[in-house]
């Protein structure tokens, strides 16, 4: 942050209301229709065991632009139910100032300690470094609480696929493995999914069976390229209500356990809509507000002397009324 | 702070709690391009719509009724935000400007919101810069910023006041002070005072005499306070028979050639004039109806024969020349009794004062409504104000007191009120916007007095009212008092 100090700064404009910049859940590409597959619905019984459960998520914003870069924050949160009780802790918001000279060196730090590489990779384009970090910080998180948790159910949101920059599949199968030697879980919970069968969203197949329960794709082809699912893929209609989810469960799980422990978490975790409290909660404790945005602008332009400047609105510009949606 | 918003004469100012800034508080927004300064006051604080405000409340009430945790920030940004939830928006009222030093009220230009810088203008300052009308101090009190502030009494000296707010708030503490203020001044007050609360003016609060004593006089109807019938003028006579004994025309009529009748004979005594009732050719009814006004003049104990024992507002006025304070104790004087010496004492004012026999008399009248008749409303703020009598009504009932008294009223000393009919009828006076009224009398604490008129040349003024040691009468009896 210190390199900027003094410079003038856009502040970026917030649409309100809407959330941050998430990690992308379904990295999955859209599958075609395919006659080679079943469907299985498991039906599921709450096990009452009092399993601890732990969520994670982060957030991302866009703050603003200066003259060399873009500054951005992150902010990561961990919640977890034991005993009845949640506890969480966030962390962050951390600001950053990318630029063209510091995005490497930044972008390696986060993959020294999600990944525990210690080799240089080249650093994404500037515009892409926001979502790179958060993503790396999930995945840092995750490791965390994969360490420290113990014969517990661990939520991720998003999917279990690998394969991609911010996903190596070196990276969440070592993850993966470690949470597995730990007795641990993990349930990874997508909000939306681009997969269909037959050309109907996945999560719209589980309409007709009564929740608690499960909905098991069979044959699902495994798509080529770089792209790796490391789960199993189901749809996860866990209470009554419209909602349901594609949730992936670690392949290397064996399936019974597997389903023992959404059973466990039927058990342990308030679930509304079919989504787990504790991740709903990690959810809003790491999503950044309108008011948190103007705080960090103002956090940035005290600690750091950034004058704020309005760059004109080249749309507005040009287009007049009709100039609407995003600059560029 | 920051300048926000400007709609009509109201201002909106971004601030934050570090800026201590109150309801009342003046603020001086300074353009240093045009060399020009706004004067404004803030009627409200309130929260700034922050957006995204609602999730983070709604974040922090899940967090705080069932979810515990840490938070890791290093950075403490979190301080940033949360200054930036508490951030308040101020309502401003514009009130006047400051150009080349000078106060004026030309408000037609408007600040730059960019360059202006704002801050606060205190009570003291903004003194400093009315012109000052004369050299009578009134010391009322003290202003937020612990300074004394006084009113002068040029300021009035003709003009018509209201003193009003709920019960307890200390109305007639500052009423007694203004009446005290003004005998300081050399005035001549007349205090009509329903509650007997002005009657010990002349002690202090150990029960010895004060420097007021002489000049404090108490007259207490049927007792220190009787006239006869020669000190009585027709028309007066004829006021308290129509407007306070109801006595129908046609009887008037016949009175008022008995009075004739007495007035040839030189017999003004209330045994002639019942005697002339009971001779008078008239008709019964006639007769029966003055019968029964003349009992009740006769036993409301006000009137004498014994001339010695009789009255003369002459002799007080004239003691109190340097200033003084008539007080009418009209407690425990039954309505009908008390409409009687009104209309006798208001009468023989106009009268003294037509006949240039007293210069001016400031009038004090608690919960006038009381005994004041419909028609003297208008009278006071219309004819017996060009004869020299300048009314300050005082009243814990606004709406007891008449629309056009408040429009017409050059000063008023607002104390709390919540009831919100209340404040609407005092916000009807013209002399300040009702949003100012309304706002700030709300949130007054008691003997802090909202000031607004020529005394503080329309800039509304908060002050909290002094204390001084005069035996105060005003108190409730309480039952419990020695059970503590």
């Amino acid at each position: 942050m210190k390199n900027m100090e003094g410079e003038y700064f856009q502040p970026n404009k917030i649409i309100f209301n809407q959330t941050a910049t998430e990690n992308f859940e379904d990295a999955t590409p859209v599958l075609g229709t395919h006659d080679s597959f079943t469907m299985e619905s498991i039906p599921l019984k709450p096990l009452l065991d009092d399993t601890p459960v732990a969520a994670i998520d982060i957030s991302s914003i866009k703050i603003g632009e200066t003259e060399t870069g873009v500054l951005c924050a992150i902010r990561g949160a961990i919640v977890w139910k034991k005993k009845n009780r949640y506890q969480y802790l966030r962390l962050g918001p951390f600001p950053f100032h990318l630029t063209e000279e510091n995005k490497k060196e930044i972008y390696n730090i986060f993959r020294r300690y999600s990944f525990k590489v210690s080799e240089y990779a080249s650093a994404p384009s500037l515009l892409n470094m926001q979502t790179r970090i958060g993503n790396l910080l999930e995945r840092w998180l995750q490791l965390g609480i994969s360490c420290s948790a113990y014969d517990s159910v661990i939520l991720w949101d998003g999917s279990l696929t690998a394969g991609t920059v911010d996903s190596p599949v070196n990276a969440i199968s070592q993850l993966l493995e470690i949470a597995r030697n730990r007795l641990n879980t993990i349930l990874a919970f997508s909000k939306t999914t681009n997969l269909r069968l037959l050309g109907y969203r996945l999560t719209d197949l589980v309409e007709k069976s009564d929740p608690p329960c499960l909905l098991q794709i069979n044959g699902f082809p495994i798509p080529s390229g770089p792209v790796f699912p490391l789960g199993n893929v189901y749809v996860a209609k866990l209470t009554h209500g419209i909602c349901s989810f594609r949730l992936d469960i670690d392949k290397k799980v064996p399936r019974e356990r597997g389903i023992e422990a959404v059973q466990k978490l039927l058990g342990s975790d308030l679930l509304i809509q079919s989504y787990p409290e504790t991740l709903r909660l990690a959810h809003i404790f790491s999503t950044f507000t309108a008011t948190e945005v103007i705080g960090i602008q103002r956090f940035i332009a005290q600690q750091y002397g950034l004058k704020i400047i309005a760059r004109p609105n080249v749309r507005r510009l040009l287009f007049g009324p009709f100039g609407k949606g995003s600059e560029g | 702070m920051r300048l926000y918003k400007k709609e009509g004469n109201t201002i909106q100012i971004l601030s934050f709690p570090s800026d201590n800034v109150e309801k009342g508080d003046y603020l001086l927004i300074e353009d240093p391009r045009v060399n020009k300064k706004l004067i404004t006051q803030v009627i409200d604080v309130q929260f700034a719509s922050v957006p995204g405000l609602l999730e983070e409340l709604l974040r922090d009430s899940t967090t705080e009724q069932s979810v515990h945790g840490e938070v890791f920030d290093p950075l403490e940004v979190s301080s940033h935000i949360n200054h930036i939830q508490d951030a308040w928006m101020l309502l401003c009222k514009i009130r006047g400007t400051i150009e080349n030093e000078k106060l004026g009220v030309n408000v037609s230009w408007l600040p730059s919101r960019s360059k202006s810088g704002i801050k606060k203008f205190s009570i003291p300052s903004l003194l400093t810069h009315m012109i000052n009308n004369g050299n009578l101090p009134i010391n009322i009190g003290e202003t937020k910023e612990e300074s004394r502030f006084t009113i002068n009494a040029h300021d009035l000296d003709g003009k018509l006041n209201i003193v009003t707010g709920k019960k307890g708030t200390g109305k007639s503490h500052l009423s007694k002070l203004l009446v005290l203020g003004l005998v300081d001044c050399g005035a001549t007050v007349v205090v009509l005072d329903l509650n007997g609360e002005y009657t010990n003016l002349g002690f202090s609060s150990n029960g010895e005499k004060n420097e007021y004593h002489d000049r404090v006089h108490v007259l207490t109807p049927g007792a220190s306070l009787k006239v006869s019938l020669a000190q009585m003028d027709l028309k007066v006579m004829l006021n308290i028979l129509v407007h306070a004994l109801n006595l129908p025309g046609t009887s008037t009529r016949e009175f008022r050639r008995i009075w004739r009748s007495l007035q040839q004979r030189r017999a003004f005594t209330l045994q002639e004039l019942g005697e002339a009732i009971r001779s008078w050719n008239c008709n019964s009814h006639v007769r029966d109806a003055l019968f029964s006004r003349y009992y009740s003049l006769l036993n409301s104990g006000f009137f004498t024969d014994n001339v010695a024992e009789a009255t003369t507002f002459e002799k007080f006025f004239e003691e109190i020349r340097k200033g003084g304070a008539l007080i009418l104790n009209l407690r425990d004087v039954s309505s009908v009794d008390r409409q009687i010496v009104v209309e006798y004492t208001l009468g023989k004012l106009v009268e003294l004062l037509s006949q240039w026999k007293i210069k001016a008399v400031f009038l004090f009248a608690e919960e006038a409504h009381l005994y004041l008749r419909e028609t003297y409303w208008d009278d006071i703020v219309t004819r017996m104000r060009h004869f020299g009598v300048f009314t300050t009504f005082v009243t814990n009932q606004p709406d007891t007191i008449r629309e056009n008294i408040y429009r017409q009223a050059d000063n008023i000393f607002l104390f709390n009120f919540t009831n919100e009919r209340d404040l609407e009828t005092v916000s009807r006076a013209a002399r300040v916007d009702s949003e100012t009224v309304k706002s700030i009398a709300q949130d007054l604490p008691p003997h802090y007095c909202l000031v607004l008129g020529k005394v503080v040349k329309d800039f509304p003024m908060v002050v909290e009212v002094r204390a001084f040691d005069v035996q105060t009468m005003g108190q409730t009896r309480l039952f419990f008092t020695d059970k503590n």
